[in-house]
Parts: structure tokens; sequence; C-alpha cells
């Protein structure tokens, strides 16, 4: 009887630890595809070859990263420049020597529910998750 | 009795190997969001282009605009001030440090190899263009890993307009 209590008491915290570690990974692989679609995004949207992040590379972006398992509609995509000029427009590049900027935001959702069997609050679930970063357009018209 | 106390012990044990699994991952994903920031900051200073000298027909970088550039993009993509100490924001937690900065101009002669000795760092390049190296602390989450520091060197070489 004394061990039957004892195991009721403890068995949150064993599905806690057995499983909460798990959820921590997701975080961070989630954390690490973002961070690389951003890249990705300022990698070509920077080149000289475009200039711009266009809706349709945004596009393309939420498709691929749909496919590892985000919802594309709660992906937040926030495109800027140094010099506040529209970076979405495909029809007028960002010139070089301006930056831009792209931050990917996705909510934490329910990653950390889990925690809460220890009693650990965690991350509001409608809190986000971000990836961002910064890189010099090499964009040059044609003369 | 004794049962519960191996119980904990090992739950414990498990834990921590967990913690310390959560930050080698952490440290890695750091170390690369930290070379591509140095990648981006080299990358804009590179563009900076005097362009008095290159109206004489020499690719001179501004070295002034460069030094700021390079900077400016370590300090966006790193959440840094203008110290390079971090900002609230930031995920690293010590201060950045520059520990080479040079700007290789189009008068040398080209390929030019430039070498750092006590960085153990070589490269060459074929246009003018910027080297930068930075030491980079890891924020450790959790006691358990020794202390992570990372030498990063990072190199551009001019983007033809």
């Amino acid at each position: 009887m004394k061990q039957l209590v004892l195991f009721i008491l403890l068995s949150g915290l064993v599905c806690w630890m057995m499983f909460a570690p798990v959820y921590k990974h997701v975080a961070i692989m989630r954390q690490a595809l973002l961070q690389q679609e951003v890249d990705y995004l300022l990698e070509v949207g920077a080149s000289g070859t475009y200039g711009h992040i266009s809706e349709a590379m945004i596009l393309a972006s939420r498709e691929r990263l749909a496919e590892r398992g985000f919802d594309p509609d709660d992906l937040v995509y926030e495109v800027s420049t140094t010099s506040g000029v529209d970076a979405t427009d495909s029809a007028r590049p960002v010139p070089r020597g301006t930056g831009i900027r792209l931050v990917i935001r996705y909510p934490y959702k329910n990653l950390f529910v889990i925690d809460r069997l220890v009693g650990a609050s965690g991350p509001d679930p409608a809190g986000m998750m971000s990836a961002s970063g910064m890189k010099m357009s090499e964009y040059v018209p044609d003369r | 009795m004794y049962k519960l106390v191996l119980f904990l012990l090992s739950a414990a044990f498990a834990m921590m190997l967990h913690a310390s699994q959560l930050d080698q991952e952490m440290a890695v994903r750091t170390l690369f969001w930290a070379k591509r920031a140095l990648n981006r900051a080299v990358h804009a200073a590179a563009q900076e282009l005097d362009p008095a000298a290159l109206s004489r027909g020499v690719p001179m970088l501004d070295e002034e605009a460069a030094e700021r550039t390079a900077r400016a993009y370590l300090q966006a993509n790193l959440r840094l001030d203008g110290d390079l100490s971090p900002l609230g924001d930031s995920f690293l937690q010590s201060r950045v440090e520059v520990l080479a900065w040079e700007v290789i101009q189009g008068t040398e002669s080209f390929p030019y190899t430039y070498r750092n000795e006590p960085l153990g760092f070589a490269v060459t390049l074929r246009r003018p263009g910027v080297i930068m190296a930075i030491r980079v602390e890891y924020p450790r989450l959790f006691r358990l890993l020794g202390p992570i520091r990372w030498d990063l060197k990072g190199a551009a070489e001019l983007v033809e307009p």
C-alpha cells in the first residue's frame, strides 16, 4: 500500500522526466529550423540576383517549414531594411549597401505544458520564439 | 526506503545527462549563429567601396566606413550595443571581443595571403577584402559544461558591383 501511494506521488515526476527532454529538444530544433530558414532567405534575398524577399519567396518558405511540422498560418514574417524602403517588392529590389533584416516568429504553443507537472510554468503558449538576421544587399541595377 | 533514495539519485543523474545534452545542442547552434553574424559583418564591410578611389580606377575600401559597417552588422545580428556588450534580449551574456580587424586594399598584389599565427588562421584573397576575428563566449544554461569560448574568423572579398 505504501508503495502504491509512493508510485502515485512520483508518477507525475516520472512522466515529466520521460517526456520533458523530448519537448525541450523539439523547441531547440524548431528554433534551429527557423534560424536556418532566415539564413537561407537572406542568402538568396540579399544576393545580386534578387535584392528582395518577395511574398512568393515567403510563401515558398512557409511551405518548406510546413513540411517540417510547422503550422504555416502561425508563422509571422517581418521584412525590413536599414533605409526604411520596402524589401518585399520584386519590381523594386533593395540596392547594394542597404541591409535587409528578416525576423520569423512562431508561437511556443503547448511545448512547455508538460513542465506544469513539476510546477514550472515556462513561457506563455502565445509567446513567440523568433529567429532573425540582417544582411547587406548586393543588388546592383543593370545599367 | 533505500529504493526511493536510489530512484531519486538515478533520476537526478538522468536529468543531469539531459541538461548537459541540451546545453551542448545549444552551444553548437550558438557557434553557427555567431559565425553567420560574423560572415554577414565582413560581407557588408567588403561592400564599402571608396567612391573617390574607384573613380580613379583603383578598387579601395573605405576603411572607416567598413569598420563602422562591420560593427553595425555584428551588433544587429548578435543583438549587441555600441560597445559590443549584449543587449537585454541577446542570447549572449558577455562582451564580444574583436581579436583581429584587417582591410586588404586594392594596392596589394593578388592573390594575397593573410596569416595570423596566434589565431592559427590563414586565408587567400583574390580581390580586396576584409578580415575579422571575434571571440564569443557561450552563456552556459547549466554549469555542467566547462566554459566555452570560440575564436571565430571571417573573411570576405569585395563584391564586384
